[in-house]
């Protein structure tokens, strides 16, 4: 991901000097947000991605209140095909519940477990490299060698084990997430600090007395920005991967309703009743190919070498 | 990167689509491709004669040359017309190790009885048969037991096997075993002579026959275990195992593989008929589904879910049946912990027993493969009482009762536990009913086996879908989920706290009862009593499926052991 990296001219609006000094200001550096946006809606796969993020977000958000199903009510006999009920449309499940009414409601879970997680990989992630990278030094040694250890760790088993150390829950979903994924942000940030401490509106902020916080804050990391949208876009993808993992594991938190504890659960009955892991697998796989898509398209939006083509 | 993020998505998908499309292709079932070594000249029948030598390593010719072919005057395999082949059983059950007479459960017995011995086998009608002892009598004071054992068996290392050997193997079951019971009473073994073994008892004790089965009592080596170390950690428990049993071990690989071979000196003659017993351990029942279906696997000792089931029975071939497993007694129970404050109420333990539909759960859940529990003794069981109050569910009966405790609709908010990952499909269900009656339920989840137990057994819960074995004799599986001296003696005791008086005599007097209708009586009055306190709610009696393919012949479904029983008759058909 660290092609990712690349030269940030976000708006460096709001920062105690020159707007005007961002690094490496391309063409059109004038209206930088526009001309990114201009870039991403010119992307039709972003674009389609947007679309596909919208409709699931749509589904989440509003289809509880037109589909009104309890997805843990047992409305019918169990492993019923879809079309075959009024009450099922996408067939039931193992116990007779609604797969339509849990591919709608999964989705809370699913993406609120992405979200939380992506939001901690960013916490962590962002502050460890941004110290390292701004400081260097041995806190930078230290940090980066703390980082490679959470990095060589095989990723899905550490956040099984962390799981399995407390009781599944959305919130220690969440965290084991957040703790396996962050190093990837870690090692972005801290690239991105690294070149940008040097330049020379990071000195004239130095020069008329920032403090470090501040730099940090207002002069380097907004110029770090776009990698790291990018990167976190792709993230969210990943956390929604492992969430449904992790309930495919059996890990999942059977008192909430999410996609992979879907296909988890139904798992057994896979040979005869393919609906009820097919469709929340669809479900994953939208969702995880919109953020992907968007990620792409952000990139490419970000790229100063793309611009103007 | 992001190509290798779409190509992982685009490949789940494509996984889920062509899993979904195999299902409907069943009777594409290819013919056996796995190795049968020697097996070809087969044709059973009727010129068994000149097909001497087809296997290197049959050392019992005697039966040559024999014109007579009644089918009931042939010795073991048909006179060795039956001898070769390689059966290759699948399993989900992955073993600890392979001794028996320190560890209990299916895992271990099902190869464990191929690799041992034992004193006594069962037919399908609880009758005691012959095998290493080949007669017994009890004690008229039932104070002890006399075995005489075979002749000329040896150990697959060539030593012969003695009562010093059968002694050796009771005592330490009895120090070792996790059902303490089946041996508790033993005192000593006395062995006048190399083929006598008396077993002298504190008490008369009639399970100690069935405690003498295929999978509960294998006779072990003196020789080999008795030297200091501690049993259940024994190196030769796995490897360089030497048993008494039809078949010898040649690989065990923890998880994965148990090669085990004809024993050419198996003291029943002639048998047994397979040259090879190859028993792979696959994790994924649905993987073992599809084994069977394309000849891969020519036998499962484990079946399941139910979907598989149906779909096999479906599939003509293969063989599904449920025979033979009657002694198992499989219970799926719901528990409850009486120490709990609002559990500890009578009635609203009756409550919940009424709020649940047991036959939805058979009907529905099992798609129709389970039978009703409605006690702690299994219907199969001689000591079953059919009359006790089997709760069926009347929804009104049960806000009545609760509302008697002082419950109103949504007062009471309970947890409920259950085996992961299997079990989560009864436990999702009892919330589901419970709602009904306005009882709140939450699962508590443990994210795996041991986690779950020990919870269970340190009653750090409040109820639970458990899954609990009858043994066969209710002195073996029973007793012990009931006495108010077994309260969290580790898992599947008394996980309940259930203390009464009345039924610690009951079952003690039981157990010592010799005559098999006094027996029946007392148990018949523990019935009763348990079900009205229904410390536990008794949900169905799951069947143990096995499924072969038709070139399987003779598995061991007359017998009440099922697959925990040796398969030294099997032969194959091809």
């Amino acid at each position: 991901m660290s092609d990712a990296a690349g030269l940030g001219d976000v708006a460096a609006a709001d920062m105690g000097v020159t707007p005007g000094l961002g690094a490496g200001g391309g063409p059109g550096a004038a209206r930088p947000g526009r001309e990114t946006f201009r870039l991403f809606v010119r992307n039709k796969a972003a674009v389609v991605g947007v679309l596909m993020l919208a409709g699931v977000v749509f589904m989440t958000v509003a289809g509880p209140s037109l589909y009104d199903q309890d997805p843990k009510d047992i409305v019918a006999r169990p492993l019923i095909g879809p079309g075959e009920l009024t009450e099922a449309r996408l067939g039931t499940d193992y116990l007779g519940r609604d797969v339509l009414a849990g591919v709608i409601n999964g989705g809370a879970t699913s993406l609120t477990v992405a979200a939380m997680a992506a939001a901690m990989v960013l916490v962590i992630g962002i502050g460890i490299g941004a110290v390292a990278g701004y400081y260097g030094g041995w806190a930078d040694g230290a940090l980066m060698r703390f980082t490679e250890f959470f990095q060589v760790l095989p990723a899905l088993l550490f956040a099984m084990v962390v799981v399995a150390l407390f009781e599944p829950s959305m919130w220690t979903i969440s965290f084991a997430i957040g703790v396996v994924a962050w190093p990837g942000i870690a090692r972005i940030t801290r690239a991105e600090f690294l070149r940008l401490k040097n330049l020379e509106f990071v000195r004239a902020a130095r020069a008329v007395g920032a403090t470090d916080w501040r730099i940090i804050r207002k002069v380097v990391f907004p110029n770090a920005l776009p990698p790291l949208i990018v990167s976190a876009t792709l993230i969210m993808g990943t956390a929604i991967l492992f969430e449904a993992g992790l309930a495919f594991l059996g890990l999942g938190d059977p008192n909430t309703t999410s996609w992979g504890l879907m296909i988890g659960l139904n798992r057994g009955n896979f040979l005869t009743a393919w609906w009820s892991v097919t469709f929340p697998g669809l479900a994953i796989f939208f969702t995880v190919l919109s953020f992907s898509l968007i990620g792409d398209g952000l990139q490419d939006a970000y790229n100063p070498k793309l611009r103007g083509r | 990167m992001k190509k290798w993020r779409l190509l992982v998505a685009v490949l789940a998908v494509f996984a889920l689509v062509a899993a979904a499309c195999a299902s409907d292709d069943d009777d594409g079932a290819t013919p056996a491709t796995t190795a049968a070594p020697a097996a070809d000249d087969m044709d059973d029948g009727d010129d068994h004669d000149e097909d001497d030598g087809h296997d290197e390593d049959d050392g019992h010719d005697e039966d040559d040359g024999d014109g007579d072919d009644m089918a009931a005057a042939h010795g073991p395999c048909n006179d060795g017309a039956n001898v070769g082949g390689t059966l290759i059983i699948g399993s989900t059950q992955v073993p600890r190790h392979l001794n028996g007479t320190v560890q209990s459960g299916y895992a271990t017995a099902v190869p464990g009885t191929q690799l041992n011995a034992s004193p006594l086998l069962y037919d399908d009608e609880y009758n005691p048969m012959p095998y290493l002892a080949e007669s017994w009598e009890v004690a008229d004071d039932g104070l002890s037991v006399t075995l005489h054992l075979v002749q000329d068996a040896v150990f697959h290392d060539g030593m012969p096997i003695t009562s010093a050997d059968v002694a050796f193997s009771i005592l330490t079951a009895q120090a070792h075993h996790p059902f303490k019971p089946m041996f508790a009473p033993v005192t000593g073994v006395d062995t006048p002579d190399e083929h006598t073994a008396v077993i002298n008892l504190s008490q008369p004790h009639p399970a100690i026959l069935l405690a003498m089965s295929p999978g509960l009592l294998p006779v072990i080596p003196k020789h080999i275990f008795d030297d200091g170390q501690e049993l259940p950690t024994h190196p030769r428990n796995t490897e360089d195992f030497v048993g008494s049993g039809p078949f010898r071990l040649v690989e065990y690989e923890a998880g994965t593989i148990i090669r085990m071979e004809r024993f050419d000196d198996f003291f029943i003659e002639g048998a047994p008929c397979l040259d090879e017993i190859v028993m792979q351990i696959i994790p994924d029942a649905t993987n073992i589904v599809l084994g069977l279906e394309n000849g891969e696997i020519d036998l499962s000792v484990t079946l399941g879910p139910s979907a598989n089931v149906l779909r096999l029975m479906e599939n003509e071939n293969v063989t599904v049946s449920s025979d033979g497993h009657e002694a198992i007694g499989q219970i799926q129970w719901l528990e409850m912990n009486v120490d709990d404050p609002a559990l500890s109420d009578k009635r609203v333990r009756q409550a919940i027993a009424y709020a649940i539909d047991r036959d939805f759960m058979i009907d529905a859940l099992d798609q129709g493969l389970t039978i009703p529990a409605t006690s702690g003794i299994v219907t199969a069981s001689p000591f079953h009482d059919s009359t006790v109050n089997p709760y069926d569910r009347d929804v009104d009966q049960a806000k009545a009762l609760l509302a008697e405790a002082g419950y109103g609709d949504g007062d009471l908010s309970l947890t409920i536990d259950y085996i992961p990952p299997t079990q989560v499909i009864y436990a999702e269900y009892v919330v589901q009913a419970l709602e009904d009656v306005g009882i709140n339920v939450e699962l508590s989840v443990s994210p795996d086996f041991p986690t779950w137990a020990g919870r269970i057994a340190g009653r750090d819960y409040q109820m639970t879908i458990n899954n609990v074995w009858n043994w066969g004799d209710p002195v073996i599986g029973v007793h012990r989920s009931y006495l108010s001296d077994n309260i969290d003696q580790g898992i599947w005791t008394n996980n309940t706290g259930y203390s009464n008086a009345e039924v610690d005599r009951i079952l003690a007097e039981a157990g010592q009862e010799l005559d098999a209708g006094r027996r029946a009586a007392l148990y018949a009055e523990f019935q009763q009593i348990v079900s009205d306190e229904v410390p536990i709610y008794y949900l169905t009696t799951p069947q143990f499926w096995q499924a072969y393919n038709p070139h399987v012949q003779d598995p061991p479904t007359r017998t009440i052991w099922g697959m925990m029983s040796p398969m030294h008759e099997v032969w194959l058909d091809r």
